[in-house]
This record gives structure tokens, C-alpha cells and sequence, in this order.
């Protein structure tokens, strides 16, 4: 088969499986389609990732106009790692709904729906090589998004949602302006309007672009998708849409959303690093923000009462990790990209595990809920140990990705960064800390309302126990073919080991 | 000189001020509607005299969707929320124009410190570009209801938009759809988001949503 093809498949099919959610469905049948549909998303992407996987450079598609790499790859192996888990939940999570009548088939519906079209809308910002095309489905998974977070039509989702809707279309209209700005920067290159904005082509013809507009571009651009990638101080939004949607949108937000828009902005790291010659100024950019982030996320997470903000707030220190590593360069960008696999794989059980406690306790309010590993065995078990994996503890993928930042950041001698980043972690730690330890076994707390939500199934322990199972053994023994797919991502933003 | 050019930004400043200065609903949107309608005129403007297919149908496209569907699609929102006025904005109407005027004043102060003019197709465009945008950005900050939140966003999108002719000599034609379906969705989305948050709440004002916090 041509591998051009994989890429076409990759984009139609949950683009067809958004159609056929319109069918007339019952809302538990629209849930099974969304579990398989979802699982067949990923079977359908799979070949393209693994031909790149397996050493293919790149696979090219539609004229240059998508175009799959190593960055990309791992990028929509996170993706799919973090969609297919989200939709088996959702037959969990709103099974439970369902059961209480609170789930109509016209709501239903319009999750699967919606669902289905930012799942498509994500693998395009993916798989796009023209920068106008990723713009186009940055916007696009915004806006198909923004009723995800109201499912529940509640006075607090309907809020969450308007402040995302505006504060990310500013941000993504922001980032237009960024690539205005690049794109009047290739006037000299003597290339066609249509295959300017090509990645490959801007890439190539680094040395003729216009480095001042080249730099502007590029703030703009940071600023723009920084506001979707939840970097501080642009992350306004984030909490509230995070803790105000259901859980499985809120797994699909931290895990994917996020990135994809962190993604844009690796993607232009290289080029307004090569252009403004690699002086480190787009490096320190990412570093500044990246540590801002986790900063402003640490003290926040020390006042948090809402075990969802929490997890939330966790996000923000976590995508600052990333940009951090990014901006360090070299080992860090290799951390960076550890990250991303352990907190795609961490962040999303949190949600997991908070919305069926949530279900359970009827609250999420941290003073109400206590004693979980007890009163709810494998959700509770799950909560508590991916709290701790997010705050590193070892062994963990994130323990080992934060130390080798540390490690980073002291090779290349940069002591106010090392002191800082330290200073968040710590907080962090504590923060979050002392919340895992009362929510897992503090016994004053009242029992669950409904503890009948948080019974074990064997989807519920295959839900947990995965997910903490790698994220410990990957800690401990990374494989050398995950390491490589790694390192050649890495490479992309200027990574090397 | 194109005078015809120099007309069109003439009027989408005017339509700035008219924006900034108006407290019904009603008459923001039929204002969004005319800048809509220039900012179609545009392309056709620069092009002058040879004007190409595919800048026709992009400036027919997006003189149909920003002048007539984006307008008739707000109007229907502004009547299901039941709300004609902005009540109480959080900056008067006369501060409002003020603003507007020194926005004016700082925009033809950037261009002129910025290399952006010399290539452009009239000295007006950028000038213009960053006082529309500057008046988006205002309206979404100083207005309450949602509505004028929207409008604000069409009116920085309108700014970028013209930002971009004066620098780009052409963004392909995929990408301009994209962006165009990409605004439809959003002022569709708005538009339902804000027919619900009336619902739920009796009202359209968005200062109001703050209860979640921290």
C-alpha cells in the first residue's frame, strides 16, 4: 500500500465515524460506538505511526501538504494512548449517568459527535505541514470542544466554557498574526504564495528569511498557542474548563489539547531558532514561560479544595516542564519529550479516577472526600498513585524525565533555572502530597453517597492498573525502540543525548 | 494613490468609532455588517483593474459570510437573548470614543516605527489594521454583555484580516477557506453558547460569570 494512504485514512475516519454518530442511536449504544469508534481510530493510525516508528523518515501526503515525522508520530501515539483509554471510560463514566436517567440520547449525540470531530481536528494539527492548515485545526478543535465542557448544563460549565471559547479564540487569532507575520517573512525566497507556509519549505529556506519578522512571528506564535497549551500567564481558562467538564474530556484536555497546542509551538522553535541564528533568544523564550508556569501552578496547587483543579493546576506545572526542557535544548528536549509519554499516561487516570470518586461522593471538593483507597478500591488506589506519579516519585516515567531536566539544566550551568525549577517541584510535592495522603486514608472523612458508581469491574482495574504498571516499568527499564522514537523526536526541537 | 482603497479604510475606521460609541445591540451588529462588507471590498480595491477569479470568489465569499451571515445569525441571538441594550459597560461610551481616537493616534505612531508601510498598498492599511484591531481587543474587555464580546472578536479578526493584506502578497486559498469555515463555526458556536447562557442564567453578561475562581 502507498504510505501516502495511511495518512487519508488516519484524517477520514473519525471524520466518518463524526457523521455516523448523527444515526438515531440509544444513548448506551452512541457510548459503545464511541469506545470502538475510538479504538478504531487508532488502529486505522497505527500503521502510519509504526512505519515511522520502525525508522521511515517521514510519509508525505496530498502534495506536501501533511506530512507525518518523528515529532509527529510520537505526538499521535500520546494522542491515541490518551483518546482510546478517555472513550472506554465514557461508557463508564456516563453508564453511571445513564443508570440515574441524566444522559439523553440527544446529549449523547452530541458528546459522540463532538468527540469524533476533535479527534479529527487534532490529527490534522498533527499531521498538517502547511502552518496555515494548523491554525486552521487549532481554531477548529477549540470551537468543537467548547460543548464538550457543558455537557452537564450546569451555571458553572456554562461559565467555564464561555471563558475558554473567548480566551482561546483571542489566543489562537493571536497566533494568526504570528504566522502573518512568517509568512511576510518569506517574501525574499522568491517561493509561490501556496507552498510558502510548507514546514519543509520554510525549514529549507531558513537562511533567505526576514530574522526580525522571523522573531515577532515566533512571539506571537508562543503567545497565541500558548494560551491553548495552558502556559502561564495565559492559563486563565484552564482550570475551569478542566474541572467543570466531564472526566473524560478533562483526560482528552490534559492529555491532548494541551499538547497539540505545545506541539505548534515546537514546531517553531527550530525555525526562529535556525533564523534568528541559534543564539539561544526563542530557547530562553520557552525556558522564561516553562518556568513561570510551574511556578504560578505550585503556589496555586498549595490553595487548592477541588480535587479537579488540583489535577488541573498539575497541568499547568506540567506543560511548563515540557517547555522548559524544550528551551534547555539538547538532553532536556529528550526529557521533554519523556514527559510528555508519562504525563499522557499519568494525568489522564487522575481524571479517570476524580470523576468516578466524584461520582461516587457526589463532590469534589477535597474536605468531603477521604479514606478512597479503602471505600473505593481501584479508583481510589489509582488516584492516590498517580498523584504521586505526578509529583515524581520514583520509580516513575516522570521522576526519571524531571530528574533528567534537573540534569540538563545543571550541565549547561544555568543556576537560577536548576534553583527555580527545584523551588516549584518542591512546592508542588507538598502540595500535592498532603492531599493524596488525606484523600487515600484520612477516615474522618464521610463515606460515598453512591458508592454503587465506584464499583471494580474488570474494566475498572484494566483502567488503573495499566496505566500505573507502565508508567513504572517504562521508569525503570525505558526500551531502547521507545528511547530511539524518543531521541529522534527530540531531534526535531534540537534535542541530542 | 487608490482611492478607492483609501475610501474603504476611510470607512472601516469610521465604523471603529460608530462601534465604540453605540449602546444597542442591534446597531453594533449592522455596524460589524458594513465593516464586514468592506473588509470584502478590499481585495477587489487592491487588486484594482485586472482582478483574478480566485480573489473574486474569496472577496464574493467573504462579503456573503461577514456582511450577511455572521449579522443574520448575531440579530437572531441578540432576539432569542431578549436583551437590546448593553446596559453597563464597564467603560462609558464617551471614554469609549476617547480611547478609540488615541488608539488612532498610537497606530499611525507604530506603522510609523515599523517597516511594514513601504511595501504596502496604501500608507493607510496598516494604520487602519491596528486600530481595528485595537478596537476588538477594547470591546471584549470593556463591554459586558456577550454579545459585544463576540462582536469584539469579529472586529480583531477584521483587523488581522486586513493586517494580512497589506504584508502577505497571498495566503493560498485552502488556508483562507479554512480560516473563513473556521470563523463561521465559531460565531455559530458563540451564538448557541450565548443563547444558552441566557437561558440558564437570565441574562448576557458575561461580567457576571465569575463564580469560579482560584
Amino acid at each position: 500500500m502507498v504510505p501516502s494512504f495511511y495518512l487519508y485514512f488516519a484524517l477520514a475516519l473519525p471524520a466518518l465515524l463524526a457523521l455516523a454518530t448523527l444515526l438515531r442511536l440509544s444513548p448506551a449504544a452512541q457510548l459503545r460506538l464511541l469506545a470502538f469508534g475510538t479504538a478504531g481510530v487508532a488502529l486505522g493510525a497505527l500503521p502510519a505511526v509504526i512505519r515511522v516508528w520502525a525508522g521511515c523518515d517521514e510519509i508525505v501526503a496530498a502534495q506536501g501538504w501533511l506530512r507525518l515525522d518523528a515529532l509527529g508520530a510520537l505526538h499521535v501515539l500520546l494522542l491515541l494512548a490518551v483518546f482510546v483509554p478517555a472513550a472506554v471510560y465514557a461508557r463508564r463514566y456516563f453508564g453511571v449517568e445513564i443508570a440515574a436517567g441524566e444522559f439523553s440520547a440527544g446529549a449523547a449525540r452530541r458528546f459522540a459527535a463532538l468527540w469524533f470531530g476533535a479527534l479529527a481536528m487534532m490529527l490534522l494539527v498533527l499531521l498538517a505541514n502547511n502552518l496555515g492548515i494548523m491554525w486552521v485545526g487549532v481554531e477548529a478543535t477549540t470551537l468543537l470542544t467548547a460543548f464538550l465542557i457543558c455537557t452537564h448544563r450546569t451555571a458553572g460549565s456554562l461559565e467555564a466554557m464561555w471563558k475558554y471559547l473567548l480566551m482561546c479564540s483571542v489566543g489562537v487569532a493571536v497566533a494568526f498574526m504570528g504566522i502573518l507575520l512568517i509568512a511576510a517573512a518569506t517574501r525574499h525566497t522568491g517561493m509561490p504564495a501556496t507552498s510558502a507556509l510548507l514546514w519543509t519549505n520554510l525549514m529549507a529556506t531558513q537562511g533567505k528569511l526576514d530574522p526580525a519578522l522571523v522573531k515577532a512571528g515566533f512571539l506571537f506564535l508562543v503567545v497565541g498557542f500558548g494560551t491553548k497549551a495552558g502556559l502561564a500567564p495565559m492559563h486563565n481558562w484552564l482550570p475551569d474548563a478542566h474541572s467543570q467538564a466531564p472526566s473524560p474530556v478533562s483526560a482528552v484536555f490534559s492529555g491532548c489539547l494541551l499538547n497539540s497546542a505545545l506541539y505548534c509551538i515546537l514546531r517553531c522553535l527550530p525555525l526562529a531558532e535556525g533564523v534568528s541564528g541559534n543564539t539561544g533568544w526563542a530557547r530562553g523564550v520557552l525556558v522564561a514561560l516553562g518556568l513561570l508556569s510551574m511556578l504560578v501552578a505550585a503556589g496555586l496547587l498549595l490553595a487548592q479544595r477541588d480535587l479537579k483543579r488540583l489535577l488541573a493546576y498539575s497541568s499547568v506545572e506540567h506543560i511548563g516542564v515540557m517547555a522548559l526542557g524544550v528551551g534547555l535544548g539538547g538532553l532536556g528536549a529528550f526529557a521533554a519529550m519523556l514527559h510528555m509519554l508519562g504525563h499522557a499516561l499519568a494525568k489522564p487516570l487522575g481524571f479517570f479516577c476524580a470523576g468516578t470518586i466524584g461520582q461516587a461522593y457526589g463532590t469534589h471538593d477535597l474536605r468531603r472526600i477521604g479514606g478512597v483507597v479503602r471505600q473505593a478500591p481501584p479508583w481510589g488506589i489509582g488516584l492516590v498513585l498517580s498523584l504521586l506519579a505526578l509529583i515524581g516519585m520514583a520509580p516513575g516515567v516522570l521522576f526519571l524525565s524531571e530528574l533528567l531536566v534537573l540534569k540538563a539544566a545543571v550541565e549547561q550551568q544555568a543556576w537560577w533555572t536548576v534553583g527555580l525549577y527545584l523551588a516549584a517541584l518542591a512546592v508542588a510535592f507538598i502540595a500535592v502530597l498532603r492531599r493524596a495522603i488525606a484523600l487515600g486514608w484520612d477516615s474522618s472523612a464521610p463515606p460515598p453517597e453512591r458508592p454503587s458508581a465506584a464499583a471494580a469491574g474488570a474494566d475498572a482495574w484494566l483502567l488503573t492498573i495499566l496505566p500505573l504498571v507502565l508508567l513504572s516499568v517504562l521508569g525503570l527499564l525505558l526500551p531502547m525502540g521507545l528511547a530511539e522514537l524518543l531521541l529522534r523526536a527530540a531531534m526535531i526541537v534540537g534535542g541530542a543525548l | 494613490m487608490n482611492h478607492i482603497l483609501d475610501t474603504l479604510l476611510v470607512i472601516l475606521l469610521l465604523s471603529c468609532f460608530l462601534l465604540l460609541g453605540t449602546s444597542r445591540l442591534a446597531a453594533a451588529v449592522r455596524m460589524t455588517a458594513v465593516q464586514g462588507f468592506m473588509i470584502g471590498l478590499l481585495p477587489l480595491a487592491i487588486e484594482g483593474g485586472e482582478i483574478r477569479l480566485r480573489v473574486a470568489i474569496l472577496a464574493a465569499l467573504i462579503a456573503v459570510l461577514k456582511a450577511g451571515v455572521f449579522p443574520w445569525l448575531l440579530m437572531r441571538t441578540v432576539r432569542s437573548a431578549g436583551t437590546t441594550h448593553e446596559e453597563r459597560p464597564l467603560v462609558g461610551y464617551g471614554l469609549s470614543t476617547l480611547l478609540g481616537v488615541a488608539a488612532v493616534g498610537a497606530a499611525f505612531w507604530l506603522d510609523s516605527r515599523l517597516p511594514f508601510s513601504a511595501e504596502a498598498h496604501s500608507k493607510l492599511v496598516v494604520p487602519v489594521a491596528f486600530s481595528v484591531m485595537a478596537t476588538g481587543l477594547f470591546l471584549m474587555v470593556a463591554r459586558r454583555t456577550a454579545i459585544c464580546q463576540v462582536l469584539g472578536y469579529l472586529t480583531l479578526e477584521n483587523g488581522i484580516y486586513i493586517f494580512g493584506l497589506a504584508i502577505v502578497s497571498g495566503i493560498p486559498m485552502l488556508v483562507e477557506l479554512g480560516v473563513l469555515m473556521d470563523m463561521f463555526v465559531a460565531v455559530f458556536v458563540m451564538g448557541i453558547a450565548i443563547f444558552r447562557i441566557s437561558r440558564e442564567f437570565d441574562h448576557i453578561d458575561a461580567a457576571q460569570l465569575t463564580s469560579l475562581k482560584g
